[in-house]
């Protein structure tokens, strides 16, 4: 059975509102947040106090990975049928370049694109959302309204009601 | 439209995926019957062999490997446009980077066909791929003809990553601003995106980071590119200049195209003209002229490197460019590429569409031309006059360039009616944002 949300979700109309909101939520003591906004904007970020990202270090690997295999690859396959060129090695480094190169670039573009899934997947999982229909419908988040949802307990409804309104939301929505 | 809002940008690229008009129909028309050409000389060249291309003793490399530079070219402006003036934050990349992104795609996808098409046996071109053959013979990996099928395949797949996540946002504005089937449809690519702080984060680092990887990969694929000719020994084309040269070229010829789509696109949908701005238009103008310089300094520099090496071959090669039998594709070129460029230096020509319209086709010919002089005035000239000889093009190969641009364009009209073919995200990101409290 689906767990059910409880909490408040609220609209803005203006960026400022939204991060005054998720600051004052902020301090008192309300961090199960997450937002809307119809592009990225460095306020909310510094208003939810700079959360960082940790897709660079898949990159990184896939980058490595990438290299590892393209050297073993050219090496085994090189080895595998010799192709004597006077006195050239059988095995040369500069030519593994190109190929290692590529396949590097390749391997992290993978591993960035499976990590930001991953990544994604994991923090909408950790920061559930109201389940409702009229959450599910309202389309005006990607168009030109910030949103604020917040998950709380019951008993604290009415605080964040309060401190959302106090703030000039739009629209604020109780989810119990 | 004075004051662009989030909201207008969304209304923009809606009205703009409406369903085609005449003008578009007469288009897509005109496109295809350059296609069908194009498939017909094809298919009569794959039954016939390559009798119905100009490819002959001593000019084994012609009109099909020139198309094939040609549009590998063209595709590089976009992963150019989209990662590397997205590094350095180039304020007029915005508006035109979408488009630019789609001209990248479906130019590789261009141009991955010519080899296909040169090899005659279109049957047999996985044997380009490393696999074992029948006597466990690998690939050679110290051809650089290898390092470019995986600098192509690398280049095309990321190439469409970086232009699928870049629309993922957009999809999902496009769907929220649908209803029912259409809403659906694009919810499938828009992947269930909603812009929350946690999908903006990864997805804003992500997208940093496939810049950051695409920028070397830019300049990677095209000198790869130029090694397939540098590394060998023929006049004309063993020189280390060869990777700066086409990489400056391929950045050329990609800006004057992105001006040749995106100056009819912005007179073809309403609104278009408030978001892709002149001065927009005018950096690209600018990015032209620097790489024209650079492309002329090459052309000066190849002359010169031939008078002061002494090397007798190079330099009767560089004789028979200006002055040989193929002279007049040499200085048309050099009109296109070198003269033509100069105008933009005037204010006033770089701010005026039709002239900008008419200097990138220019451009774009030039750039052909050049291509087509270092593949075929090189074989055509090489060690000995005994094998010395000339290009005739064939109605094979013209038919089939026609239809690479009809495959081209197709794509490309077909994008634009069922995509976003502006960044709404990024439109949004550089406008000011709705504030109470705006001072």
């Amino acid at each position: 059975m689906k767990k059910r949300f409880t909490g408040v979700w609220a609209t803005f109309e203006f960026l400022d509102d939204t991060c005054s909101s998720i600051q004052s939520l902020k301090e008192s003591g309300f961090n199960k947040l997450t937002t809307h906004t119809p592009c990225p904007r460095h306020e909310i970020d510094h208003a939810l106090g700079d959360p960082q990202s940790r897709v660079p270090f898949a990159t990184l690997t896939g980058a490595f990975f990438g290299f590892g295999v393209a050297v073993l690859v050219v090496v085994w396959m090189t080895l595998d049928w010799i192709l004597p060129v006077s006195a050239k090695p059988v095995v040369s480094v500069p030519i593994m370049g190109p190929i290692a190169f590529e396949f590097s670039v390749l391997m992290s573009i993978y591993f960035t694109i499976g990590a930001m899934i991953l990544l994604i997947a994991k923090d909408t999982f950790a920061h559930p959302v109201p389940k409702s229909k009229k959450y599910r419908q309202y389309n005006r988040f990607l168009r030109d309204r910030f949103g604020v949802v917040v998950l709380c307990g019951a008993d604290d409804i009415p605080k964040v009601e309060g401190i959302l309104k106090k703030h000039q939301a739009e629209e604020v929505n109780l989810e119990d | 439209m004075s004051q662009i809002s989030y909201g207008n940008v969304n209304d923009t690229i809606v009205k703009s995926m409406m369903p085609p008009g005449r003008s578009w129909l007469i288009g897509m028309l005109f496109i295809l019957s350059a296609l069908s050409m194009g498939i017909f000389a094809w298919g009569f060249q794959i039954r016939h062999g390559l009798e119905v291309s100009g490819i002959s003793h001593p000019i084994g490399w012609g009109v099909y490997i020139t198309n094939f530079v040609f549009w590998i070219g063209i595709g590089h402006a976009g992963t150019l446009i989209s990662a590397v003036l997205y590094l350095v934050r180039a304020p007029f990349r915005t508006s035109i980077y979408r488009a630019s992104e789609a001209m990248t795609v479906f130019a590789v996808m261009t141009a991955g066909l010519f080899p296909v098409i040169h090899l005659g046996r279109a049957a047999l071109a996985y044997w380009l791929l490393p696999y074992p053959n029948q006597r466990g013979l690998w690939v050679n990996f110290k051809s650089p003809l290898l390092w470019d099928v995986f600098a192509i395949a690398t280049y095309m797949s990321v190439s469409i990553a970086f232009f699928i996540l870049g629309l993922i946002p957009d999809l999902a504005a496009v769907r929220d601003e649908s209803k029912g089937l259409k809403r659906f449809l694009y919810g499938i690519p828009a992947m269930g995106f909603r812009g929350t702080n946690h999908q903006w984060l990864h997805y804003m680092r992500g997208y940093l980071l496939f810049a950051a990887i695409a920028t070397p990969l830019v300049f990677s694929v095209h000198s790869i590119v130029s090694w397939d000719f540098a590394m060998s020994s023929i006049p004309g084309w063993h020189s280390t200049i060869f990777a700066p040269y086409f990489v400056a070229g391929a950045i050329f010829s990609g800006c004057a195209m992105v001006l040749t789509i995106m100056i009819p696109l912005r007179i073809a949908f309403p609104g278009f003209a408030d978001i892709i701005k002149v001065k927009d238009l005018e950096g690209m103008a600018k990015m032209i002229i620097f790489t024209s310089l650079i492309v002329t300094y090459s052309y000066a520099v190849e002359f010169f490197v031939a008078y002061y090496s002494g090397a007798r071959f190079e330099r009767a090669l560089f004789w028979f460019r200006p002055f040989g039998e193929l002279k007049p594709f040499f200085w048309l070129m050099v009109f296109c590429n070198c003269i033509a460029p100069i105008a933009l230096w005037v204010k006033k020509i770089r701010v005026s569409i039709p002239a900008l319209f008419i200097i990138s086709i220019f451009v774009n010919i030039g750039m052909w031309l050049e291509r087509f002089n270092i593949v075929g005035t090189s074989l055509a000239h090489d060690f000995d006059p005994f094998v010395w000889g000339n290009y005739q093009f064939e109605w094979g190969e013209i038919w089939i360039t026609i239809g690479s641009f009809g495959w081209f364009f197709m794509w490309f009209f077909i994008f634009v009616k069922i995509m976003p073919s502006l960044a709404v995200a990024e439109l949004k990101e550089s406008i000011k944002p709705p504030l109470r409290n705006s001072k």
